[in-house]
């Protein structure tokens, strides 16, 4: 199969980049960049502009002209569409949109706090980069649709998502990652075992089939969609199942991507307090990273860093939760007397499970700690890596159909929703209680 | 009492659709021809949602997961209508498309060769099922051939 499009698409977004910076460059801009407060983003804009609008232009002439045959090159660079379709986007949100709402949120003026630190509605309701640019993907694919040229791109902000995750792991010092990592290991442990326990006990009483508890188990106790698709296969799930479970997740997690950053504000929450709670009460990973940075869009991103452990420690759990369940599956179905269930290949689990991209974090933090990067090059990456999750957010958001979240229903809404909360509110508690402000 | 000698037949298993079938079976006339279209909803496109932390040999052990399973529940009940069929002395065929139901079923039935579409009608609100409903009105805009779309059972 040819994944390449011959269209001009790609390289009418290279032309517009291109346009943009020159206009930046110019000064042609210069009213609109003055309202909307942007002028210390002015270098990255240009630069940004320039690098990507000829990468558009050249490979999107290649895309238009050139002759595309079957392969794996064809294959890798019929995805640079879909990535610069999901960059264009995630370029108006940051520089464009997400400024105008809080010029506009200013406007209004001040709907809590001291005249000293006033707070406004934007920042009340997380209304930055991250999270409009979420929802301007789910516009994106639920009204106007993804178009068939950038359809095989789209993914790209998975990988995208992952090299943030990984480059995210310059930022931890030791004494960090031993705190962070403890406080995880014990918080995720705990609710992610209880979650899945509660699931499964719950199930019973309401007599759902093995299949719906072990998969919504998954879903609700670990980490959401993710959780859910690795373990249907397991689990035998029907097709019913499936479509329930991973709906409610998606409702769930949307809904929790804007409640979290609003109560976090209501009750003055530090940004640890927050990273800990959206790691431990929101459901689904990817609104796990969306609420934290809708919390703390800039700056030391320590809400991102104390999120993102609490996700990579969930993941960590995923594989131990989803052989931990075929085994249940097997031995319920087993005792119930039902056909001939095939036996989990444990070791087979495992490895396919795993998070390679874990392995990267690692990596990274352990080349930061020998200090072979400097200070400049670490805020660097700091700077990129907002990039590269307002990119996989953006391009998830995309990913998020109204007609998969309109499937929730049956007892994997009523369950999910009760233990969802119950993790919600409990971990909060927690995080109240025992969280320190600081790591 | 009406009746016809080729039938296409929206079914997908549901209350609703499981009326359809029984109709369908009750006034194909003697001899004639159910042809079962089961119309696998473009919902299952979206339902790796927004998970980004599995590799790419999950999201495939996934997909052929699900569209295996989808295969086997369609098969299973589409067993059931042949038997049916068979019994009544009825040729049987069926179709799996995957798609919007009513664009499916409008394309299916513009290729022609059937003098009558029985379709179920839309479950009571509150009922069970995935939320994949016919598009009445895009279907009726389109047939040449008359449709019947036969009460849920629960109404």
């Amino acid at each position: 199969m040819v994944y390449t499009r011959k269209s001009p698409a790609l390289f009418i977004i290279g032309i517009i980049l291109l346009i943009h910076g020159f206009l930046l460059a110019g000064g042609y801009l210069a009213g609109m960049v003055k309202y909307l407060g942007l002028a210390r983003a002015t270098g990255e804009m240009i630069t940004l502009s320039y690098v990507f609008g000829a990468i558009g232009v050249v490979i999107g002439l290649w895309h238009w002209f050139g002759s595309h045959k079957e392969g794996s090159l064809d294959y890798y660079v019929s995805t640079v569409a879909g990535g610069a379709f999901i960059l264009i986007i995630a370029m108006f949100v940051k520089w464009y949109l997400a400024p105008w709402v809080a010029v506009l949120s200013r406007a209004v003026g001040p709907i809590a706090g001291s005249a000293a630190k006033p707070t406004y509605l934007h920042t009340v309701l997380g209304l930055n980069y991250i999270v409009l640019g979420i929802v301007a993907g789910m516009i994106t694919v639920n009204v106007f649709k993804i178009p068939d040229w950038a359809h095989n791109g789209v993914r790209l902000s998975r990988l995208g998502l992952k090299t943030g995750v990984i480059l995210l792991g310059t930022l931890y010092s030791l004494g960090e990652l031993a705190r962070l990592g403890q406080l995880s290991v014990i918080m995720i442990g705990v609710f992610v075992l209880g979650s899945a326990w509660l699931v499964l006990l719950i199930g019973g009483w309401r007599k759902i089939s093995n299949s719906m508890g072990g998969v919504l188990a998954a879903g609700v106790g670990v980490c959401g969609v993710s959780a859910a698709v690795a373990a249907a296969p397991v689990v035998k799930a029907r097709s019913d199942e499936i479509a329930y479970t991973i709906g409610t997740i998606l409702v769930f997690g949307v809904i929790c991507m804007f409640i979290f950053p609003v109560i976090g504000h209501a009750l003055d929450m530090s940004y640890v307090q927050f990273g800990a709670w959206a790691g431990t009460g929101i459901l689904n990973s990817a609104q796990v990273a969306g609420a934290a940075l809708a919390y703390q869009p800039t700056g030391a991103l320590e809400t991102l860093k104390v999120g993102e452990i609490f996700n990579i420690t969930r993941v960590l759990f995923l594989p131990i939760i989803v052989m931990w369940l075929a085994i249940w599956y097997v031995r319920r179905e087993a005792a119930a007397g039902g056909a001939k269930v095939e036996q989990v290949d444990t070791t087979r689990v495992i490895f396919e499970k795993f998070p390679v991209f874990v392995l990267g974090f690692i990596l990274m933090f352990a080349l930061a700690s020998t200090g072979v990067f400097s200070k400049p090059m670490i805020s660097h990456f700091r700077d990129w890596l907002t990039w590269l999750f307002a990119f996989g957010l953006t391009g998830l958001g995309m990913q998020i159909t109204f007609a998969a979240m309109r499937q929730a229903g049956g007892e994997p809404l009523v369950i999910g929703s009760v233990v969802g909360v119950l993790k919600a509110v409990l971990s909060l508690i927690i995080v109240l209680l025992f969280v320190r402000e600081t790591i | 009492m009406i009746s016809a000698r080729t039938i296409l037949l929206a079914s997908h298993g549901t209350a609703g659709a499981r009326a359809a079938e029984k109709v369908a079976l009750d006034i194909c006339a003697d001899g004639g021809r159910i042809h079962q279209l089961v119309v696998v909803p473009d919902l299952w496109k979206g339902m790796l949602g927004d998970d980004w932390l599995n590799n790419a040999a999950v999201h495939i052990r996934f997909g052929r997961y699900v569209e295996n399973q989808l295969q086997r529940e369609i098969a299973e009940h589409a067993a059931v209508v042949e038997a049916e069929a068979t019994r009544r002395r009825l040729a049987y065929s069926c179709e799996i498309r995957l798609g919007k139901p009513a664009e499916s079923l409008a394309a299916v039935a513009a290729a022609g060769g059937h003098d009558l579409i029985v379709v179920g009608s839309p479950r009571p609100k509150g009922a069970p099922g995935l939320r994949s409903r016919l598009a009445t009105e895009l279907l009726v805009r389109t047939l040449k051939v008359p449709l019947l779309v036969v009460p849920h059972p629960d109404r």
